[in-house]
Order: structure tokens, then sequence, then C-alpha cells
């Protein structure tokens, strides 16, 4: 049991620890040297607003993870229900293919799809006669442009996952509601989605947390954060900072801001399981 | 269930099934494409006359091979180090009871909950000050403690009869015993779906490996394209899209093969959590 614990204390939980260290330093990540600095990098960051800019997108990435990747998934997997399982499973194995290939690789077609010339979307487009836009370069649609790639390549993951939960439904309590002359969306909206809820909110908490992550490595291949940080967000902007601007102190200082983030959603997720479990007794 | 809702719901799911499959289909395409049919013919994702001069390119242009194996070398170095790791430490969680159980529980799954970004920098220290830089153990040491595997093999443990194990234990078998003559075994399916699993998860990471690969000896499969991408092949579409396919089709390959113990070993850890 103890050597698991070996790389988990050096490679996860000392980095916490060190970067709340780092975060009160300038320091450029290779100079021997660096000054303390205190909260600065704290209230530089709070002072800018780009900060808030970024707050913002970063809650505009985690909405359009709700709808792509929670909403959608149990709205297919609902609809997957009324087929048999064996017709169920090869849905779900050809959704969950986007999800075993590597983002980078398939984040790659995807910027051809994007391209302003020579694209495919405005190569359809053109074909229709339509207006061509500018896509990536485009400030406001870049975000969401980045947004459904990530969303198509996880779907699958959440998709078997609300699936799941939707299947441990005990069949009973459908039988009965069915006696009772419940069918259709009555079924669903006040027996099956009731049920369902304590995976739902398992599955909304981990898609808020994981969209930030999702959404990563395709700004890194699509947008690098730009154009001019329109595509930016929380969790990108510590790596940019950190690795591209050689800021080390200010990277951390945002890393703090992400965990802080990120302990409120989890914290966020056990009161909503604990109302629940009150309320079911 | 009557037949005209589960025809609905089969026509959105099939409509479903092929957008999401579309660029998929595209990224094949595309690596079969002669330049002239690239620019002439940019809307089919078919192409009329396949070529492979795309593929001769890249094998000339770049050492796939050595990415290749580069690639292996990592992802399987993560997968046995984080299961081999995972394993003892399952076993523990389910089967046995220690002082500080709970702590060192909750901090398994907190460990689960801490985003990768913010060890970044940190770790990038500790493996610089071990002169790891630019070698693959650099890329593989972070990735060895996972507390996601843990938890998973605990879950599969737990469901496992205590009765049989202490029956074990009372014939004279040791608690090392019991877990690899007995227990591992007993939950053999799941370790293998977990390995896949993580297999292909290293196979496609990107960003860690980014950072420690300071030359091309040492780039995997996804950072060697990935230079390519952003350098020298950043206009060449069809040799872009030909390293994809030879680095996806290793990973689809082999969901392909285990599928069903995948998804299963998969959702039953999510659903029994």
């Amino acid at each position: 049991m103890v050597p698991v614990f070996i790389p988990l204390a050096l490679f996860v939980f000392y980095p916490l620890f060190r970067t709340v260290y780092i975060s009160f330093f300038e320091w450029n990540l290779v100079n021997p040297k660096r000054e303390f600095i205190g909260f600065e990098n704290y209230t530089e960051i709070l002072r800018q607003p780009e900060f808030i800019t970024m707050l913002l997108q970063s809650l505009y990435y985690m909405g359009l993870a709700l709808i792509g990747n929670f909403l959608l998934p149990i709205g297919l997997a609902l609809l997957t229900l009324q087929v048999s399982s064996r017709e169920a499973e090869i849905y779900q194995t050809l959704l969950f293919i986007p999800a075993v290939i590597a983002v980078s690789i398939g984040t790659l077609i995807w910027l051809w799809f994007y391209l302003p010339a020579g694209g495919l979307f405005n190569a359809i487009l053109g074909a229709w006669q339509l207006p061509r836009p500018a896509w990536l370069n485009d400030p406001s649609l870049a975000l969401p442009a980045v947004a459904l790639v990530a969303n198509w390549k996880f779907l699958g993951f959440h998709y078997l996952i609300a699936l799941a939960g939707l299947r441990a439904i005990p069949k009973e309590f459908l039988e009965a509601a069915r006696v009772d002359g419940a069918s259709g969306w009555n079924l669903i909206a006040f027996v099956v989605l009731p049920l369902f809820a304590p995976s739902a909110i398992f599955l909304l908490v981990s898609t808020l947390l994981q969209s930030l992550e999702q959404v990563f490595v395709p700004i890194e291949v699509l947008t690098v954060g730009g154009p001019a940080g329109a595509t930016d967000n929380l969790m990108y902007s510590v790596y940019n900072e950190g690795f591209k601007f050689f800021r080390a102190g200010r990277a951390a200082a945002l890393s703090v801001f992400l965990i802080a983030a990120f302990a409120a959603l989890i914290y966020w997720q056990f009161r909503l399981l604990e109302k629940r479990v009150t309320y079911e007794r | 269930m009557n037949a005209r809702t589960t025809w609905a719901a089969r026509v959105v799911l099939i409509m479903t099934t092929a957008l999401m499959l579309l660029p998929l289909l595209y990224q094949v395409g595309l690596s079969f494409k002669s330049p002239t049919e690239f620019f002439g013919n940019p809307l089919s994702p078919f192409p009329l006359q396949p070529t492979l001069e795309h593929y001769q390119g890249v094998l000339n242009r770049l050492p796939m091979g050595l990415y290749l194996l580069n690639s292996l070398l990592f992802s399987g170095a993560v997968t046995l180090g984080q299961i081999g790791l995972a394993i003892p430490a399952a076993y523990a969680f389910s089967h046995q009871r220690f002082v500080g159980q709970h702590l060192l529980f909750a901090l398994i799954v907190l460990s689960m909950m801490i985003p990768f970004v913010i060890t970044y920098i940190p770790n990038y220290l500790t493996i610089a000050s071990w002169n790891l830089l630019g070698t693959l153990p650099g890329m593989v040491l972070p990735f060895l403690g996972s507390g996601y595997s843990v938890f998973l093999l605990r879950q599969h443990f737990r469901a496992f009869p205590s009765s049989i194990l202490e029956a074990a234990v009372v014939d004279g078998a040791s608690p090392s015993q019991v877990l690899w003559r007995v227990l591992a075994p007993a939950n053999l399916a799941a370790i293998v779906s977990l390995g896949i699993y993580l297999f292909i998860q290293s196979w496609n990471q990107l960003i860690w490996p980014m950072l420690i690969a300071s030359s091309p000896k040492v780039y995997t499969l996804t950072v060697g394209v990935q230079r390519f991408a952003g350098g020298e092949g950043g206009n060449d579409w069809g040799a872009m899209m030909a390293a994809s396919v030879l680095t996806n089709l290793p990973t689809i390959v082999l969901f392909l093969l285990v599928r069903k113990g995948l998804l299963a070993t998969f959702t039953d850890g999510a659903v029994k959590g």
C-alpha cells in the first residue's frame, strides 16, 4: 500500500505546496535568483481586467460543456433506452471511438475544417453562397469553435456514464410506474429522471471539473489562447504563463485561484449529494 | 415501447453517430487524397484516386519507427508501473484494516481532483533537478502514482467475498499470496481492462511528454506529429493526416478488440463509485 504514495507524494501533493510557495516569488523558472514579493502576484492578477475576462471565458467553456457533454449525452442515453441492448452496444462503441484517439491528433482535422480559405466549413458555406466567417481568427467565434472540438472528442465518454446511470435504475420502479399508467415523457420526467439524479449530479460536476482540462489541448493546437486571449481560460493560462512567458510566480498564483475554484465546485457537489440523501429519507 | 418511438430514437442515434465519426472519416480520406484532389474536391471525404504518397512521404521525412518505439516504451512503462503500484494499494483499501485507512483513502480521492496543470511547473523542476529532462524516465515518473487506478481497482476488489480470502489465510496463505494467487487472478478482467485504458491514455498524452522531450530522439508519436504539424508540415495536410492515421490506428484497433470488457469495467467503476 505504501509504494503508491511515494509517487503521489512526490508528483501530486508536494507540487501543491510548492506551487503555493512559488506564488510568493517573482521568478522566470530558469534563473537561480528569485525575488520574494509576498502577495504581489495575486494583487497584480486581480488588478488586471483580463483576469475577469478569463474567468468569464472559463464559465463560457463550462456552459458549453454542460450543453455538449451533459445535456446532449443524457438525451442520447434516454433515446438509447428505446432500442435493444444489442443495438445500443453498436452506438456505444462507435460514439466512443473519438474518445480513444489522442486529443491533439483528433484536433488536427478540425484545424483544417476551420481554415478560413480552403477549409471544409467555408467550402460548404461558399458552395451555398453564404458568408464565410474567419472561425478561429474571429474573437467571438473562436471560443465556441474550440469548445466544439473538445465536446466532440469527449462526448462518447459522458454518454457511456449517462447510459450506465440510467440502466442502474431498478427495473421494478419502472414497471410499477407503468402499471400505475405512466408512459412516455411522464415516465421519463417523473420517474426516470428523479431516480437518475444522483448519477446526474456526479456527471454534472465531473463535466464541470473536466471541461477546462478537456479544452486544454484543443486550445494548444488550434489557437494557443488567441486571438488576443479570446480562447484563454484559467487552466490554460497557468501553462501559458509558466511555460510560454516563463513567469513562474504568476503561474503559481493563478494555480492557487484554480485550486480554489475546484475546491468550491467539489464542496458544492458534496452539499448537493447530501441534500439528495436527506430528501430520500 | 412502441415501434414509432423506437424508430425515432434510432434515426437520431444513427445521425449523431454518423456526425461524430465524420471528422475521422475526413482524416482518413484526406490522407489518401492527392494534392490536386485536395484542392479541387474539398467537400467529399472520399478520394477518387487514392494515393499512398502521403504515407510514403511521412515515413521518409519523419522517424516514425523511433516515435512508435518511444510511444510504446512510455505507455508501457506508465501502464505497468501504475498498475503494479495500484494493485497492492487497492487490496489494502478493500480487504485490510489499518490505522489511518480513512485518511489515506481520502488522500487517494483528493489526488484525483487536483487539476493536472498545477503540477507541471513543480514537476518540471523536480525532473530537472534529477537531470532527467529529455529522457523517457522523466516522462514516466510523474504518472506512476494514480488515485484513479487505486480507486477503480478497489471498487472491483471490494465485490470479491472476504470469506474466501479469510479461508485462504486460515489455510496458511500470507497476505501477499492471498493478493497475487487469489484476489488479483479473480479480478484479472478488470485489471487487464484498466491496463488497456491506461495504455491508450498514455499513448494519447501530449503536453507533459512535449515539455520533457527536448530532442526528437525521445519524441513520442503525438509529440512528433504535433511538432511536424506546428513546423515544417504545417501546410501539408495530406502528410499531417497520414501521420495522424498512423498514430490513431493502434489505439482504435486495441479498443475495438477489447471494447466490451473495457466499457464494462469503466462504467462499473463509475456507477459503483
